[in-house]
């Protein structure tokens, strides 16, 4: 039998449930040791409680956000011979390609006075916050491939998500909730797969609010109220339901799967109740709002996926995802031929982004909460086709860590002179994925399950945990 | 390949020191100082005996390891380092062997250990280092399956009146050795509520369940379930036991997720095997090599090129920008499948290394990819496709096809004509097309085709007109947003002045002022393009000027759709050199109306209508996914560390040797790819898997668990079985009675065994001590309905069934999965499985991963699945649609109504408690009627005995 989901009652209380009511159940023999959202004891003392992962979908530029090269000034529109990867991988060749200087200009932030281009004014300010991972590289040179390498550790097979492999890790702090939700996630580039359990158990699969092209004031779990029934009713049907239960669970004593499934229905009902205080951001001062750009046409959006992140958060969701993107093929951030149009990307989630993190240190969340921005890749530091825009580069990117035990104010690892690849301190996918296990207490490696004659791990056989970047 | 590695030897050999010495006292002063500690800090923590583990194969601790080298082949050539791989590596001129991988080495390190490597590799470790990797030992790999099925004597029971059939004596006598005791018989309701569900996943009507109820003779039994294997809905449940193994979809999943729309004729032809009890080694032998199967009419033909679709269904990144790479993963997948499925062994383990569990070495995984690699599965482009073969016809319907596109032809030359005719009055008719596709070889200069222009944003192919340059062209999908470019790029071999010419097919729906740029040699210029006016020159192109261009890729000409004020269209650009241009002869006009005689001048625009709805109502030339002979048949490498950029040696095609006795008659021709003898190997008698993980599936299905539960691993990490004499007993059987399925299900029905109850004969601590898991089968499981037929009896009991069978049914015009609305009410088999957008139901009750092959799903109870019985408008709509039909009924009282629709959902009567509860419930709700009896069917839905089988 497969591990189950069975938020366990016993057949008294199911009993007990059915002769009084549904509202009558004890919550306390819910989070025993046969429910798998239990929290779990980690390997080690964990330095963060929680992620937030902000996924910047299509693949941000980094030579014209946090990585200032100024040999893209010095050698704008001189051909030069790069390899390209998508080049190689089609025709294992090298060509030459046009070199472009960052549109925007950089400045500099905070005590530590590292740069950050004029997309992101308000994260600039966060800088000391920040640990910068210059040094980045995956795999997928497309979409597709890199996006699911970046949620499940591999470009081809079918593997559980990151946060899938976290809940699964740890549990749930919160018992009328998932342990693992996405806000807004998009329905391309792998859709469901990116949060999906895959061979994991069914319990830890993510929860989508919403869905990318959903405003995010429409943002709901899937069949969460019902339509047609007021509460009362649908408690009077629920009541029916979990006596005609308990009458039929009579000729299986002890069966658990059986109690299981009547204690579906329990936690059920009680997520009904909680999910939509938890996502009702009704009760926020209207500072806080602000803070979040809540109320402004560019920033409204996102920040209200970033305010429902940091709600999350607070009530004991282990991971959050919060999307940036879109269901195309060629999603948000990827501006192969108009590279101008990253302002607008930038302008929607730059202050929304500060507002979270400044959100997060001023309520001391910051401190057990691991922040993770990125997309799936980085883009080249030449003109794609000799255009306006830039293709995709999965060989050196940056992405930027906050919070949860990492040392802020650092940058880690380089790139070569132009931004193309990695060359210093380089940050596998793999290994990212290793550190933000760490930072929760647990081991990469041994983090595993058993599946199909194997054991199976978020990083394969590979990966390494970046101990430089630990506080 | 070969040039870049020439290349990098002059730069090697260039910039390297002069060399007086060979290796001597200097050298080994040289090694020391700095050689050594380079090694030691960059090198050893992968490749050396200290290291967690040995990377490539590669020791660098020893002197002999460095001359030795790595999996890859030889590291170094003393004296020569233009030709050795290590200065390759360092040097990061190979995207696929970069070393050491976390960064490159100064260069001042580069060119010592280029300089070590001339001097001779000086180099003083002599102690070896002790390694230990023993030789594998395969017949001790080999688990209990490998070894054929024996007869076995059936076995001697103390109760000789319990056994019904020989394969219960198998049972019992186990029990009997435990000291367990049987369950008593499952009662006659539960018997046919277990049947029916088991056969064709749907309950038993009220009606049906009083017929059974009503036959008293011994055969009752056995007639239901002649008649339910006779169903054609057996079919439906039974092909969609073996869509799960074949990892069935109807879309390639991966990150961009392209439907596959012929998929639903493999669903069908599985659904008709199993309806028409296809032996099951036939079956194996179509879905590997049916296109190599002789076939003796057109029906027979199709049916054997679809049913290769087994070997295309699997999830693809059609995207992957490396070609031979992505082959290689279809190839795995393709194997990791066929393994599972026919012989329950995990054959994907061995891509990379020797299967660490199984008699399975690298050796023989590649010698299966050979086949499998000579066999042609797709076609290659920017995204690539899967491979599809057009479907032989019947004479009558390529008559028809025939005819039909005889009669589109005509009306498009009419159209022709109507609109010249038009034009010469004067009048504004939008395009007049050229006639024909015409080969870009033909045409002078440079021809760029669409197909080679470099996309950005989606482009939609087509080859409405007839008429364009090469195969089609390509216009943009308006319906998506953002700025879209095609660039296409010339090679030029000679510098010199060019006329660029656009070939485009114009239309009234085009934009006046598409942007079109050409990059050339002294700058660049933006000619706007009225795509509604059709080109002058040929009828195919604009001249867009005259530019210099000179050697070099880069130059283009690049189409945007920035600011466009309707559908941007391009077919090809055209370079014509000047004598080119003045040697042209002027292409032959279009015929005038007048040469052909008079025909009036009809509406074109009417004519045009006609068209579409010729073209929309026309018999359709099939196409079916279909593998085929590839162009290439040739032996695999083996990709070291399943790296395809990494080779090793050449392995003949061939089958896996532990499997495969000496002197078995299955040699592969030269010529041939070896599918055929693939089948046949995998459908043998002799094989000691085939039969045995069929069986064990189909006891599966019938008992809810195997007698080797984990039925797609045989494996030595699979689980052993719980009854292995039963197992070889059946597979024999199995074998005997001509591999019928139909035959082997009879006969386990109508055993003992499976007519038992499913309540615990003995006191629960017994059991719990004995056998905890039931797998002696003292009583039958208890079993969730899957999801199929959760949402089939749903269906059933809400008279919202509609039992159409077969056909396409993925609604037409869906271009993608994503926002696919899930409509109808046909039975679950048939609705569209998306690998990136399931039913919402399958999703939340346990259908599983079409990504993989999969013989055991899932059971899980999650809140999702509560959530979903309580509030999704599905289940509230079938409940209302019950309550409708059961309030129909007319004289029946709240009574009877309860009954009835306890019989209609459950297939029995209230007990006396579930009937006073649900009279208080329908009694005291407020609204209307239909309302409250529609949340009591919705209750049941939802209960206990609805979603369990007894």
């Amino acid at each position: 039998m497969q591990p189950l989901d069975n938020v366990l009652i016993s057949r008294r209380q199911a009993l007990k449930s059915a002769a009084c009511g549904f509202g009558y159940l004890a919550l306390a023999g819910l989070a025993n040791a046969n429910n798998p959202l239990a929290p779990r004891r980690p390997h080690f003392t964990p330095r963060a409680k929680r992620v937030i992962f902000l996924f910047m979908q299509g693949g941000p530029s980094h030579v014209d956000s946090f990585d200032y090269k100024p040999r893209l000034e010095r050698d704008d529109g001189r051909l030069m011979s790069f390899d390209d990867a998508r080049t190689l991988a089609r025709t294992r060749t090298v060509t030459t390609h046009r070199v472009m200087k960052s549109l925007w200009r950089f400045r500099q932030y905070g005590q530590t006075g590292r740069r950050v281009s004029d997309l992101f004014p308000h994260i600039g300010r966060h800088v000391d916050d920040l640990c910068l991972l210059r040094g980045m590289h995956t795999e997928g040179i497309a979409h597709g491939p890199a996006t699911l390498f970046l949620h499940t550790g591999s470009i081809n097979l079918v593997r559980p998500s990151v946060g899938s492999w976290v809940t699964y890790g740890l549990g749930s702090e919160n018992h009328n909730l998932p342990g693992f939700v996405t806000i807004c996630p998009s329905m391309g580039n792998g859709g469901p797969r990116n949060w999906s359990n895959a061979f994991l158990p069914a319990a830890y699969q993510g929860t989508a609010v919403g869905r990318a092209g959903i405003p995010a004031t429409e943002a709901r779990i899937r069949n969460l109220s019902n339509g047609s029934l007021s509460p009362a009713e649908q408690r009077r049907q629920l009541d029916l339901l979990q006596a005609l239960n308990a009458e039929q669970i009579r000729r299986a004593p002890g069966d658990s799967e059986l109690e299981a499934v009547i204690g579906s229905f329990e936690l059920a009902h009680r997520m009904q109740m909680n999910a939509p205080r938890v996502l009702d951001l009704g009760g926020e001062t209207r500072e806080t709002l602000r803070l979040y750009g809540i109320g402004e046409r560019a920033t409204d959006n996102f920040g209200r996926q970033c305010l429902m992140a940091r709600r999350l958060a607070e009530a004991g969701v282990r991971y959050i995802q919060v999307t940036y993107g879109d269901n195309t093929d060629n999603p948000a951030w990827d501006q192969h031929s108009n590279l101008p149009k990253h302002a607008d990307h930038a302008l929607a989630v730059d202050k929304p982004v500060a507002g979270l993190l400044a959100d997060l240190k001023r309520r001391g969340l910051l401190e057990d909460t691991l922040v993770w921005w990125g997309g799936e890749f980085g883009r080249t530091p030449y003109a794609e086709r000799n255009g306006t825009g830039r293709d995709h580069n999965p060989n050196g990117f940056t992405v930027w860590l906050a919070g949860g035990g990492v040392r802020p104010g650092i940058s880690f690892g380089e790139t070569d002179e132009f931004g193309h690849h990695a060359v210093r301190d380089k940050v596998h996918m793999h290994d990212l994925h290793a550190t933000i296990l760490h930072q929760l207490g647990m081991d990469h490696t041994r983090l595993t399950y058993r599946y199909a004659g194997r054991d199976f791990r978020l990083t394969d056989v590979h990966g390494h945990v970046v101990r430089e970047l630990i506080a | 390949m070969r040039r870049r590695v020439t290349v990098l030897a002059l730069v090697v050999v260039i910039g390297l020191p002069a060399v007086g010495t060979a290796a001597g006292g200097d050298g080994i002063e040289f090694f020391e100082k700095k050689i050594r500690p380079v090694l030691v800090e960059h090198c050893y923590k992968c490749h050396s005996a200290a290291a967690k583990k040995d990377r490539g194969g590669l020791a660098l601790d020893t002197k002999a390891g460095v001359l030795k080298g790595g999996d890859t082949g030889p590291l170094l050539v003393p004296g020569k380092p233009a030709d050795s791989l290590l200065l390759k590596a360092i040097h990061y001129t190979d995207p696929d062997l970069r070393m050491p991988p976390k960064g490159k080495l100064p260069a001042s390190v580069i060119a010592d250990l280029a300089r070590w490597v001339a001097m001779g590799t000086p180099d003083p470790r002599t102690i070896a280092v002790a390694r230990t990797k023993g030789q594998e030992s395969w017949e001790a790999k080999k688990s209990w399956a490998f070894y054929p099925p024996r007869r076995h004597p059936v076995p001697a029971v103390k109760d000789a009146a319990w056994p019904r059939a020989p394969l219960d004596r198998f049972l019992l006598s186990k029990l009997e050795e435990k000291g367990l005791m049987a369950a008593p018989p499952a009662d006659r309701r539960t018997l046919l509520r277990r049947a029916n569900f088991d056969l064709l996943g749907l309950p038993p009507t009220p009606h049906e369940v009083d017929d059974f109820l009503g036959d008293t003779s011994p055969q009752a039994f056995a007639k239901v379930v002649d008649r339910l294997l006779a169903s054609p809905h057996f079919g439906e449940r039974w092909g969609r036991h073996w869509l799960d193994v074949a990892r069935f979809a109807e879309s390639s999943g991966g990150g961009r997720s392209l439907l596959f729309k012929d998929a639903w004729r493999y669903r069908d032809y599985v659904i008709r095997a199993f309806n028409n009890d296809r032996p099951y080694d036939v079956f194996i032998k179509e879905q590997i090599a049916g296109d190599l199967l002789p076939a003796t009419t057109p029906e027979q033909r199709r049916e054997l090129l679809i049913a290769t679709a087994f070997l295309l269904l699997g999830p693809t990144n059609y995207e992957r920008q490396d070609k031979p790479i992505l082959e290689m993963d279809v190839i795995d997948e393709q194997l990791d499948t066929l393994g599972k499925a026919f012989l329950g062994m995990t054959i994907g383990c061995a891509r990379c290394h020797d299967h660490k569990f199984d008699a399975i070495p690298t050796k023989d995984y590649y010698a299966l990819a050979g086949i499998l690699k000579s066999t042609k599965a797709m076609v290659h482009a920017n995204v690539s496709r899967w491979m599809e073969q057009p479907l032989p016809m019947t004479a009558v319907q390529e008559q028809a096809v025939r005819q039909h596109d005889k009669v589109v032809a005509a009306l498009k030359e009419r159209i022709r004509l109507a609109k010249l005719a038009d034009q010469k009055a004067g009048k504004e008719v939008g395009p007049v097309f050229a006639k024909g596709a015409v080969a870009a070889s033909t045409l002078p200069g440079i021809v760029v085709d669409d197909t080679q222009a470099k996309r950005v944003g989606p482009w939609k192919a087509s080859k409405f007109t007839g008429s364009y340059i090469g195969d089609g062209y390509l216009y943009d999908d308006r319906s998506v947003k953002g700025e879209k470019t095609l660039t296409f790029v010339p090679e030029f071999s000679k510098g010199g002045f060019y006329e660029v010419r656009l070939a485009y097919v114009a239309h009234v729906n085009r934009a006046t002022n598409v942007p079109v740029r050409v990059f050339h040699a002294d700058g660049e210029e933006t000619v706007r393009v009225n795509q509604r006016q059709a080109p002058p020159i040929d009828g195919r192109f604009l001249s867009l000027g005259r530019y210099r261009f000179e050697p070099g890729s880069q130059w283009f000409v690049m189409l945007s759709t920035a600011g466009t004020n309707g559908h941007v269209v391009a077919d090809a650009v055209q370079f014509l050199p000047d004598e080119a241009r003045r040697a042209a002869v002027k292409p032959p006009a279009p015929p005038t109306p007048g040469a052909k005689g008079k025909r009036p001048a009809a509406d074109w625009r009417a004519l045009e209508a006609e068209l579409k709805r010729l073209v929309a109502s026309g018999p359709p030339r099939p196409m079916a996914m279909a593998v085929a002979e590839g162009e290439k048949v040739e032996d695999c490498h083996i990709c070291v560390r399943g790296n395809y950029h990494n080779r090793g040696p050449k392995v003949p095609r061939g089958f896996l040797q532990a499997l495969t006795p000496a002197g078995a008659p299955f040699t592969i021709p030269a010529h041939e790819s070896g599918r055929r003898q693939l089948a046949d190997w995998l459908a043998s008698p002799d094989n000691p898997l085939t039969a045995r993980v069929m069986v064990n599936r189909i006891w599966h299905h019938l008992f809810g668990a195997g007698l080797v539960r984990t039925v797609d691993n045989f494996g030595n990490t699979g689980e052993a079985p719980s009854h292995p004499e039963l197992l070889d007993h059946l597979a024999l059987r199995f074998v005997e009675q001509g591999w019928s399925v139909k035959k082997m299900i009879r006969e386990i029905m109508l055993s003992r065994a499976y007519q038992l109850s499913s309540a615990s004969p003995s006191p629960a601590a017994v059991v719990h001590k004995i056998d905890p898991e039931n797998r002696l089968l003292s009583r039958m499981n208890r079993r969730r309905l899957d999801a199929e037929s959760l949402r089939d009896a749903m269906l059933l009991v809400s008279g919202g069934l509609d039992r159409t069978a077969g056909g396409p049914t993925i609604r037409t015009g869906t271009t993608a999965e994503r926002d696919y609305r899930f409509e109808d009410t046909r039975r679950s088999v048939y609705t569209p499985i998306f690998r990136n957008h399931l039913l919402e139901l399958f999703e939340a009750f346990d259908f599983p991963d079409p990504n993989v092959c999969l013989g055991r799903r899932n059971v899980s109870t999650v809140s999702t699945q509560a959530l979903f019985l309580m509030n999704s408008p599905f289940v509230m709509e079938q409940a209302r649609r019950a309550a409708g039909s059961l309030l129909m009924v007319p004289k029946l009282d709240d009574v009877g109504r309860v009954e009835l629709a306890y019989r209609r959902a459950l297939g029995r009567l209230p007990g006396t408690r579930e009937r006073t509860l649900a009279l208080a419930f329908v009694g005291q709700a407020p609204g209307p009627r239909v309302a409250t009896w529609g949340q009591l069917y919705q209750t049941l839905f939802a209960c206990i005995d609805f979603r369990y089988v007894d």
